[in-house]
């Protein structure tokens, strides 16, 4: 029973703990502000992916493929200065995402209906989610956020 | 009357006339439109406008530079300032050019040629009448995002 009561005190310390080291790893990485716009960029233009499907304009999709590739490589330039068992683990994870977008890039060429483009971009944003989980809370981006600029010029 | 005094008294006339005609170069500077200076650039590689809203004067003579501040993506970016309510067909519209404004689209006022990352270019145009206009950037898929709103004031 005293075993039990000292569960839940124990799990609160980890928590405290967990709650504070994520900044300080955060604020160990060599690159940190790039990092955090890479993951930014990832998920821009992972967004315009689904906004290019949606409106189907397949023929913009292989161009936001070469764009994703590039924010790809903006986070292994964030990394660069990473031990080198943290830079495996992102690879192996941004290998694995870039590939799903590299497949909803493919599938384009011959695209008229955006449903199963649509069904690959959600399996690839899980894939890009895989890599966000290698970095703290507090670096990544919320997709459900929305962008700087907004809809100024556009109608309200 | 002789032609040779004929001539005189048009040289006399036309030597009263310079320090006129001089001083009427001086004022016709003054009510020339004010000029105005406008710097916009693109959020780094992301797709917002940094100023998202300007403001000039009516009238004024807007010389404007636009720069893509991105270091990593290819995106090309530009900047189009057109009427009112006019952003969305507009940018529709140039979704099938990839992107390129018509220089004979009359719904636009200004535009500035797609840029890659790094690049600066400019524009002038006389400000329109005093309201709010959009501006944008016609990439395909970029206005919903990057866009902003010109103030021109009385």
């Amino acid at each position: 029973m005293k075993g039990r009561k000292k569960i839940p005190a124990v799990l609160a310390s980890i928590g405290f703990v967990l709650m504070f080291a994520a900044p300080i790893w955060a604020a160990q990485l060599k690159s940190p502000d790039t990092v955090k716009t890479a993951l930014r960029l990832l998920v821009q233009v992972s967004n315009d992916f689904k906004r290019q499907i949606t409106n189907k304009n397949f023929a913009r999709v292989p161009h936001e493929y070469m764009e994703y590739t590039e924010a790809a490589d903006a986070l292994r330039m964030g990394i660069k200065d990473e031990p080198a068992d943290f830079k495996a683990k992102v690879e192996t994870r941004l290998k694995a995402a870039v590939a799903a977008y590299q497949k909803i890039s493919d599938m384009s060429a011959k695209a008229t209906d955006p449903e199963p483009l649509m069904a690959e971009h959600a399996k690839a944003v899980t894939a890009m989610n895989a890599v966000f989980d290698l970095f703290p809370a507090d670096m990544r981006p919320d997709p459900n956020l929305p962008p700087p600029g907004g809809r100024r010029g556009g109608k309200q | 009357m002789s032609d040779s005094v004929l001539s005189r008294r048009r040289l006399l006339l036309g030597s009263l006339a310079l320090p006129f005609t001089i001083s009427g170069c001086g004022r016709r500077l003054t009510s020339d439109p004010q000029v105005v200076n406008l710097f916009i650039q693109s959020d780094g590689d992301f797709l917002a406008f940094r100023p998202d809203e300007m403001t000039c004067r009516t009238g004024a003579m807007v010389h404007l530079t636009f720069h893509h501040s991105g270091k990593f993506l290819s995106a090309l970016h530009n900047w189009v300032l057109v009427m009112p309510d006019k952003m969305e067909v507009v940018d529709k519209d140039a979704e099938k050019t990839d992107g390129e404004i018509s220089p004979d689209d009359s719904r636009v006022i200004a535009w500035v040629p797609m840029c890659g990352k790094g690049e600066t270019v400019m524009t002038q145009f006389i400000a329109p009448a005093p309201g709010d206009y959009p501006f944008f950037c016609s990439t395909p898929g970029h206005a919903v995002d990057m866009n902003g709103i010109l103030h021109v004031t009385p």
